[in-house]
């Protein structure tokens, strides 16, 4: 069942994750392992563990036992904010944003905080090297026009790509999305797609997606999880006549 | 209002208008009012050294009455014990509070919310029993006198038993204490605080180390109150117990919170009208604190922006409108 990765460099591997609380065992022994520039799709029911998974990748949370190695070094357990700078971002379910900020203020921050000394005598706009990517990152996200909006003032679906804007300023190696398109229309949906596709081109990226068209529009990949455990793995095509994946989403509108 | 160049004309301008005027004032008005506004330039810096913490990286503290006390004591026992020159003296009334920033605050940035908030009047409450009993150091609530050797700096003879001299010294060093401030807000670490303030796990998800720059505002916040505290010793040329109490923060939680948090101005503003208002009724009310009560409800309920907030919601009102 699992791809066996080509001549590909793998640039994430799981090995025996588990996650639990109390007694639920929300993160049951996943191995995983997730190519360079690939855009691996991490789907399955409500509650299935996809966002406790990243939390584990991304260091929000610890793991119980196995180990996660990021680009060939072991990230299990460290920090949110060292796994950042190893090169994983992150943007989360319920939108997390600078609120009371500008969009600008929101990209520069992020584009600032590739640096390492942050200077408490100099003006921030000294910074020349920092305001030229944040421009570009305004043009790259298409919100040159809205720079200067407090960015709670933006529509909910441009909230969304703010916060990839945010996450892919930190020029990050892998980009943990979850569920980018929750909360929006169908129509809000497709124009998020269309943007995921010029804005994240080339990236490596794990998308929680609960709407298969979505996922089977961008993924070159699908991981299924099912009660904290990886039921199926494969291309698109593969995991669609699947027929565990069929019965765990029987019922569900979304299959 | 991040990144503008313009408007930093205009703030330069509108603050050294605003020294002039603080300079010739003494020219004008008698020692008590030269006292009074002594004092206000003291609470002015202990506002904006609290807006730091609260208003910028947004984390309200209730322990900066430990290290205004600290400042306070640490000034007035080294002259009268040890004899130290007021400069020195107040050199280490930022230190020694920056020191037991640094120790309240590697325990209390590990706290969120409300947990926060309580841990660090818990300090000061601790503070101030200290203060309270061990009075063979501190001279408990009776407190301690002392007073400050006059010494030359550069051209000038520094001499701060003259209320006048006094005066400068104090609008002197808050003036610059608030440039710092101003400069240390715009410049990269601010815009790190303020992230923290807008979204803790925003900040955290995308690289910083929250608790560590929540630790460095804190300690900053420290010292600047600190030297707030020394200066106010400096010019009351006496300090007590009463300094150390936690209620003293409330001082700054109201000026801010009248001015408009996480605009430095505000608090400064904040102060100067709470302390004017304070100053007036006193003549005919027992109690001030009443009024400074409903003053402060009503700015919540009708202002929650402060003072600042409200005019620049006004101002912006008129500017889509035009
Ligand atoms: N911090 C926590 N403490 C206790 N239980 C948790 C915690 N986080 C998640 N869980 C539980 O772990 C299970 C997996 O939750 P998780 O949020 O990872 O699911 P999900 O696949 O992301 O679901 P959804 O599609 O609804 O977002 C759920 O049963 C949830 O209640
Ligand atoms: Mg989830």
């Amino acid at each position: 069942m699992k791809p066996v990765p080509e001549k590909n460099e793998i640039i994430l591997e799981l090995k025996e994750v588990n996650k639990s609380f109390g007694g639920l065992l929300a993160v049951n022994r996943v191995n995983l392992s997730v190519n360079k520039g690939e855009l691996r799709a991490l789907i399955g029911p409500n509650g299935a563990g996809k966002t406790t998974l990243l939390n584990l990748v991304n260091g929000t949370l610890p793991v119980s036992g196995g180990h996660i190695f990021f680009k060939g070094k072991e990230i299990t357990n460290l920090s949110p904010h060292r796994i950042s700078h190893i090169g994983i971002a992150r943007t989360l379910q319920i939108t997390s944003l600078f609120s009371g900020l500008t969009v600008y203020e929101n990209i520069w921050t992020a584009v600032q905080s590739r640096k390492k000394f942050f200077n408490p005598f100099i003006r921030a706009l000294k910074w020349q090297d920092v305001k030229e990517k944040t421009e570009s990152m305004l043009d790259l996200t298409g919100f040159k026009d809205k720079a200067h909006l407090i960015c709670s003032e933006l529509s909910y679906g441009d909230q969304r790509i703010l916060e990839m804007g945010i996450a892919l300023s930190t020029e990050p190696d892998l980009l943990l999305l979850d569920e980018p398109t929750a909360g929006l229309n169908s129509q809000e949906s497709m124009a998020l797609v269309k943007k995921m596709r010029s804005m994240l081109s080339g990236q490596t990226i794990i998308l929680v997606e609960h709407d298969m068209g979505v996922v089977m529009e961008l993924a070159d990949n699908i991981s299924v999880l099912h009660y904290g455990a990886i039921i199926a793995e494969g291309a698109p095509d593969v995991i669609k006549e699947n027929e565990e994946v069929k019965k765990v989403y029987l019922g569900s509108e979304h299959a | 209002m991040f990144l503008q160049k313009g408007k930093s004309f205009g703030f330069i301008l509108i603050f050294i208008l605003i020294l002039l005027g603080l300079i010739i004032i003494p020219f004008f008005v008698d020692l008590f009012y030269q006292t009074f506004l002594t004092e206000l330039f003291v609470w002015i810096l202990f506002a904006i050294s609290f807006d730091l913490i609260f208003g910028y990286t947004g984390l309200l503290s209730f322990g900066q009455a430990l290290f205004f006390g600290l400042g306070g004591y640490t000034v007035t026992i080294l002259i009268r014990k040890f004899g130290l020159n007021t400069e020195l003296s107040l050199l280490f009334s930022i230190i020694i509070p920056i020191l037991f920033a640094w120790f309240v605050g590697y325990f209390s940035v590990k706290l969120t919310g409300i947990h926060f908030v309580i841990i660090t009047i818990i300090f000061a409450i601790i503070g101030n029993i200290i203060g309270d009993t061990w009075t063979s150091f501190t001279g408990g609530a009776d407190g301690l006198t002392f007073s400050p050797p006059p010494y030359r700096l550069g051209l000038f003879q520094i001499d701060l038993m003259d209320i006048k001299g006094n005066y400068y010294f104090v609008l002197t060093i808050v003036a610059i204490s608030f440039l710092f401030l101003r400069r240390m807000i715009q410049s990269p670490l601010g815009k790190v605080f303020i992230s923290i303030r807008e979204n803790e796990e925003r900040a955290r998800l995308i690289g910083y180390n929250v608790q560590r720059y929540k630790l460095i505002a804190f300690i900053i916040a420290g010292g600047l109150s600190g030297l707030a505290g020394g200066l106010y010793s400096l010019t009351l040329k006496y300090a007590s117990a009463g300094y150390l109490h936690w209620s003293v923060s409330g001082h700054a939680v109201v000026y801010t919170i009248v001015g408009g948090m996480g605009t430095l101005i505000g608090p400064a503003l904040g102060a100067g009208i709470v302390m004017s208002l304070e100053h007036y009724l006193i003549n005919f009310l027992q109690t001030t604190d009443l009024v400074v009560g409903i003053v402060l409800v009503a700015m919540v309920l009708m202002a929650p922006k402060g003072l600042v907030g409200f005019i620049q919601s006004r101002f912006k009102k008129g500017e889509t409108s035009a």
